[in-house]
């Protein structure tokens, strides 16, 4: 995580910040919700506790390929987190992760905001070319919102992964900096 | 992890990766060629490099190597990894034939046919997904006569010499598997 550092980045709704230790019992209440939940990519594992949050994190905040950002609104509330994984500087690509853990923000967009700041950090800042993320097959409103920010289908992974135990499609989305 | 079991089929053996395996890896891959159609390999590693690659596959649970070699005689190959992703049933494929004289001879297809079977025998996995350079024709023509199903185009995902080139994502199912 060495490139977001102190890193602020401001939109018209909302501010990312980088995300702290002291964020952890806010991601364990957001991840064990089932409603925010039942859209996550690791919805499967079995427990959302703040230990395994924590073992998380110390993942996370060592990993060189990610940047981890909380989002907040404009008087400092944080609403949900955004990120990049697998940032690849030799293919000049990177996956975005977004989550809007405060359900009654949904649909008011706070993440497409949130999407348009970070799509600028990672071309202007990063000089990535290609920004990818998978979405489960069934989230509308995700993909509505991705596609506003210029995200294009690529294709349908088929059984890309399970929820509730059960194989899902995920369909995969891409924005290019030339877009 | 070094896989332990060792998979047979007529023309090769893939059996666990050892350490004496490192020399003839990294001597290849000075090739330019294979380098690019590997993908992920953007220089000739150090022998250094290439021993801790090693152990950082030996170290992870999530991965499973082995190295291929030839059923007759036991020449030494190439490798082949599952990336798994137990939490989804899932595991990411990466093989490669590194001796070029070996290349377009069916030696890679029935080393990926002998991991599918693993993956979805053994391991019970759901899917087996990979990531082709759009360009790289005698793979993708290999991996669909495993069974391998183009799902997607994925613009600009590599950087190959300077230059933007596309990926094919590609994939086994279970059904596409077991109606083989």
């Amino acid at each position: 995580m060495t490139v977001a550092g102190d890193v602020r980045l401001e939109g018209e709704l909302v501010v990312l910040r980088p995300r702290v230790e002291d964020d952890l019992p806010l991601f364990a209440r957001w991840h064990g919700d089932p409603d925010v939940r039942h859209w996550l990519h690791m919805s499967e594992m079995p427990d959302q506790s703040l230990e395994v949050e924590r073992q998380r994190w110390s993942v996370v905040r060592n990993d060189p390929t990610r940047v981890s950002f909380v989002i907040e609104t404009l008087d400092g509330v944080p609403i949900g987190n955004i990120g990049l994984i697998g940032i690849d500087v030799a293919h000049r690509r990177a996956e975005l992760g977004i989550a809007i853990g405060e359900k009654d923000h949904w649909g008011r967009g706070y993440g497409t905001d949130a999407m348009r700041v970070i799509l600028r950090f990672a071309f202007d800042t990063l000089n990535l070319r290609r920004l990818e993320l998978i979405t489960d097959i069934d989230n509308e409103r995700g993909i509505r919102a991705y596609e506003k920010c210029g995200f294009v289908r690529e294709g349908v992974l088929r059984a890309k992964r399970l929820r509730y135990g059960e194989p899902l499609d995920m369909l995969i989305m891409a924005v290019l900096s030339e877009d | 992890m070094i896989s332990e079991s060792i998979l047979t089929a007529k023309n090769v053996r893939l059996r666990p990766a050892e350490e004496s395996d490192l020399a003839q890896f990294q001597c290849w891959l000075a090739d330019d060629e294979l380098r690019r159609w590997l993908g992920s390999v953007n220089e000739q590693p150090s022998v250094a490099e290439e021993f801790d690659w090693y152990m950082s596959k030996r170290q992870d649970p999530d991965i499973i190597l082995w190295s291929i070699e030839a059923a007759d005689g036991g020449t030494l190959l190439g490798n082949v990894e599952l990336r798994l992703s137990p939490l989804n049933r899932r595991a990411e494929v990466a093989i490669g034939i590194f001796d070029r004289q070996y290349w377009g001879k069916g030696y890679g297809t029935e080393s990926m046919r002998l991991v599918l079977d693993y993956a979805f025998r053994e391991l019970k996995l759901n899917r087996v997904e990979l990531k082709a350079a759009e360009d790289n024709v005698r793979a993708i023509r290999s991996y669909e006569k495993c069974g391998f199903v183009r799902e997607g185009l994925l613009r600009e995902h590599r950087q190959i010499e300077g230059r933007p080139v596309d990926s094919v994502a590609m994939a086994v199912i279970r059904s596409d598997w077991e109606a083989r």
